[in-house]
């Protein structure tokens, strides 16, 4: 009892040991955005010009052949794609970040969390760099301003909780059955048609409902729905509040369990 | 007070081969109630067995070994990289690993942008980073190279930007894979009185090399690893409780 508790503490430790040291995890997710761009002339900006141009591409196409307006489509296109977008590199990102961390891990005891922080914290730069985009689409769409869209700050703060520990979850997975990433990867190109991104929900029939319960469509309503203006249903939250509590126990009790085993897999 | 303690450590490492690995094997061996044992059975490394060190201050333990004796594992256990399958591991004192000093370095960072993370990466505090920059630059000897991306860089440079960042901290307990040796002639030399001086510096030398005269030279006791058992007289024995003195 004494040394399960024992363990549990410096599991608890060793995840905040890493989770605090922002300066590392920070400048090794910056440099990784950093570095691949350096020798390009527009440097990160390229995030932002290629996630523009697709949208640009999509937008007019799509407002057409789902007959509806441009400028109720638009908003909702452009922020179901970048936050989807996140979603997707992040958790595939997360597939890796224990099997990337080798060199580290395997040369003295680091604490894994921080490179599960690098991975998010790249990704929030990307997510950023495609966020800008969202302002002249919003302008030019006249969403209007409203309180509501300050809900989608603790939206976020949802999102990367669950991604943060899902992210620990798939990475020890990954780490030991190396087929885990390509589940993963094949599994969201399939949910990408199955969640709201580029349709609306409206347009499900009745019957069709239940798939709207799957867990990416529902933390991409609790971003998407506060910018366009809408709060999100209370469903989401309740259901969202499960699901987290769900992750993160998942993601604990693996960390808590595999933490120290995870380098002889890698 | 640094202390490094391994006791009746073992290590073993699951070999997930083609066969053992993948997600399929496992869940077909639940189903066939785990029949074909064959392949899913997960083939095990024995790396070290039943290994028991005591070191402290003023220890200076050798490993020698063939190739894949273990000498590389035990460093890494004594790192803390590695926890014992069995036994138990104690370490008291900051300890710096020269296993790899080549750690972290990123091909299109500028030689000052490696330092500065490399630092990060060691734990150093910014503001001692900061101190610790100008002497690092100067002991590279690689001047206005610094501004240029690694990747611009011949071997022996990269090495002399890797020694001069990995040996600019002295630290309790050191551990080191054979004895570094870089850069052309005149940078030899400085890198030799810096490692000297780090060395005399350290609480603890863990050294594992092939050399019999590096070990007799550097190290007050030895142990002969041979198929990841210490072998030889001393085997299941602590160093520390009976040191085996190094001939000559």
């Amino acid at each position: 009892m004494a040394a399960a508790s024992s363990n549990l503490s410096r599991a608890w430790a060793d995840w905040w040991d890493g989770t605090r040291n922002v300066e590392l995890w920070w400048t090794l997710a910056w440099y990784d955005i950093v570095l691949r761009y350096r020798r390009s002339m527009l440097g990160p900006l390229w995030l932002t010009l290629s996630m523009g141009l697709m949208l640009l591409g999509m937008g007019p196409l799509y407002s057409t052949l789902f007959k509806v307006s441009m400028s109720t489509f638009f908003p909702h296109l452009t922020l179901g794609i970048i936050f989807w977008n996140f979603f997707t590199t992040t958790i595939n990102d997360g597939c890796n970040v224990f099997i990337f961390a080798a060199p580290y891990l395997k040369h003295a005891e680091f604490p894994g969390s921080v490179f599960v922080w690098r991975s998010l914290a790249r990704n929030v730069i990307q997510l950023a760099h495609h966020m800008v985009l969202y302002i002249p689409v919003a302008i030019w769409a006249g969403v209007a301003p409203s309180p509501r869209m300050l809900l989608f700050f603790p939206g976020l703060v949802v999102v990367i909780i669950n991604l943060h520990a899902m992210s620990i979850t798939l990475g020890i997975a990954c780490a030991r059955f190396r087929d885990v990433a390509q589940i993963v990867m094949s599994t969201l190109q399939m949910l990408m048609f199955l969640t709201p991104v580029f349709w609306f929900p409206e347009s499900l029939p009745q019957r069709a409902h239940f798939i709207l319960y799957n867990p990416l469509a529902q933390l991409l309503d609790v971003v998407r729905m506060p910018l366009l203006g809408a709060a999100p249903a209370s469903g989401t939250w309740w259901f969202l509040l499960y699901f987290t509590a769900l992750n993160i126990a998942v993601a604990a009790g693996l960390y808590l369990l595999k933490r120290r085993q995870l380098v002889y897999w890698i | 007070m640094a202390r490094l303690v391994l006791e009746n450590a073992s290590i073993d490492f699951p070999i997930f081969g083609a066969h053992a690995a993948s997600l399929k094997q496992t869940l077909a061996s639940a189903a066939t109630g785990g029949r074909i044992g064959r392949e899913t059975g997960i083939a095990v490394i024995q790396a070290l067995r039943d290994i028991s060190l005591d070191l402290r201050d003023g220890d200076r333990l050798g490993i020698v070994g063939h190739n894949g004796a273990g000498k590389s594992t035990l460093l890494r256990t004594l790192a803390g990289v590695y926890p014992p399958i069995r036994g138990r591991y104690f370490r008291d004192g900051t300890i710096s690993s020269l296993i790899d000093p080549m750690l972290g370095i990123e091909m299109d960072a500028t030689g000052y942008e490696n330092i500065s993370l490399r630092g990060l990466i060691l734990g150093i505090g910014r503001r001692e980073m900061a101190r610790l920059t100008p002497d690092i630059a100067e002991f590279s000897g690689l001047g206005d190279y610094l501004n240029m991306p690694v990747r611009t860089y011949s071997t022996g440079m990269m090495m002399r930007l890797g020694f001069s960042i990995a040996t600019a901290v002295r630290s309790d307990i050191l551990l080191m894979d054979e004895w570094l040796s870089v850069g052309d002639a005149e940078f030899r030399q400085k890198a030799e009185d810096r490692l000297r001086d780090i060395v005399s510096n350290t609480g603890i030398l863990v050294l594992a090399s092939h050399s019999p005269e590096l070990i007799k030279r550097e190290c007050n006791q030895v142990i002969e690893l041979a198929h990841g058992v210490q072998s030889g007289a001393q085997a299941g024995d602590p160093v520390a409780a009976d040191p085996v003195p190094v001939p000559g």
